[in-house]
């Protein structure tokens, strides 16, 4: 006996999704590349929504002048392909410390008015509280204003976050950082000499 | 919800504990600062005790001295806030305000001098158990310059405040722990160097 006849392979469906597959996939990894080329010019959100607030409260319009990014994938990249590469020391200290990072500098434009540094603390205390965050350093002096942040829970040495911003009357320089600072802190620590150094490069 | 008595019972003991818990013993509030205009001083520092563990852990091999010291600390606090004519009255009023407050607390107000320059210097420690520190606090009024506040919680004597600005990098406590450290001037007139601890 013969076994029942099985049904026509759908070729042309098959054949179809390959297509489908060969004309996205390119398509797909362009627009993946394109997200993280974008990732790499765009603040973390926590900073992005600090300088929104400092911004906003400031009352002008600030100009960007630079805003990077590098999160974990990169960085972990960054460090595979230097894994092989004979560094310098510190370098290599602070590579393995840092886990993600951003970096955004902005310019008040020419004759704009000196923003109220009070307002604009008070206004990134309000983002970041909000998110969690705690102001741990707040300085002001002539025209400087610095704030350093860091979150309300789980400070742990393994895992540390933080949000720094620095404004000195023209520029403000807002610095996020994620990672593990017991490798740089480690080399700094064997350094018998660095204390000595950084007190005279602060005497500068 | 008669089935579970103790249980309630276990809960509610914990919220009551949880909210009668509040603040610790050594604990100033100094209330909120305005940062004064005209580019006038303002500093603001506050250190709890997850970034005290984690400075502690960090220097834990090297030094450990400075590690337990910084174990010994649950929270340090320091304010500055520069003296124009805009604020002098009412900082200086605040100043005497916050003193009074620690006086009815039952703080031991243990050093006051005042020089003949106006600078004017308030030590407040408040024990726990008799012998150990619950918190420190120290008020300035330097009237040309600043009003500085400090209140350090935790088990810490006057005397380690300079080391422990040292070890955390904090110029105002470096700066007032050196002068805890100094002799009393002649110019100085103390009203009140009795420590009750």
């Amino acid at each position: 006996m013969n076994p029942p006849s099985l049904p026509p392979v759908p070729r042309r469906s098959a054949l179809r999704l390959w297509l489908w597959l060969f004309v996205l996939a390119p398509l797909l990894l362009f627009l993946v590349l394109a997200a993280s080329v974008a990732s790499f010019l765009h603040l973390g959100s926590d900073a992005r929504a600090l300088r929104n607030g400092l911004i906003k409260s400031s009352g002008v319009e600030w100009r960007q002048q630079i805003a990077v990014n590098a999160g974990h994938l990169t960085l972990d990249a960054v460090r595979a392909g230097l894994s092989r590469v004979k560094l310098d020391p510190a370098a290599r200290a602070a590579l393995q410390s840092v886990r993600s990072a951003g970096v955004g500098v902005y310019q008040l434009p020419p004759g704009a008015s000196r923003p109220d540094r009070a307002a604009m603390l008070a206004a990134a205390d309000s983002t970041m509280t909000a998110r969690g965050w705690e102001r741990v350093v707040g300085v002001m002096d002539h025209k400087d204003l610095v704030a350093i942040y860091l979150p309300g829970k789980n400070v742990s040495v393994h895992h540390l976050k933080f949000c720094v911003m620095v404004f000195d009357g023209k520029e403000m320089v807002l610095v996020s950082a994620q990672g593990n600072p017991e490798p740089l802190l480690q080399y700094a620590l064997n350094q018998s000499d660095l204390c000595a150094q950084a007190r005279r490069l602060a005497q500068r | 919800m008669t089935r579970y008595p103790l249980a309630i019972a276990v809960l509610a003991a914990g919220v009551g504990f949880n909210v009668l818990a509040g603040p610790p013993p050594g604990q100033v509030d100094f209330g909120k600062f305005t940062p004064p205009g005209d580019g006038g001083q303002f500093v603001e520092i506050q250190i709890n005790s997850n970034l005290l563990s984690l400075a502690a852990q960090v220097v834990e091999k090297q030094q450990p001295d400075a590690a337990k010291l910084l174990r010994s600390v649950q929270l340090v606090h320091v304010n500055v806030v520069g003296l124009t004519d805009g604020n002098r009255a009412e900082l200086e009023k605040r100043v005497g305000q916050i003193r009074h407050n620690l006086d009815a607390q039952g703080w031991d107000h243990n050093v006051a001098v005042q020089e003949k320059d106006g600078q004017d210097v308030g030590i407040y420690t408040k024990t726990r158990g008799g012998e150990a520190l619950a918190g420190l606090a120290i008020t300035v009024i330097q009237p040309k310059e600043q009003v500085v506040l400090i209140n350090i919680v935790g088990d810490i004597r006057p005397e380690q405040v300079a080391a422990l600005g040292d070890k955390l990098d904090i110029k105002p406590l470096k700066d007032i722990g050196a002068a805890l450290k100094k002799p009393a001037p002649k110019d100085t007139a103390p009203k009140e160097a009795a420590p009750e601890n």
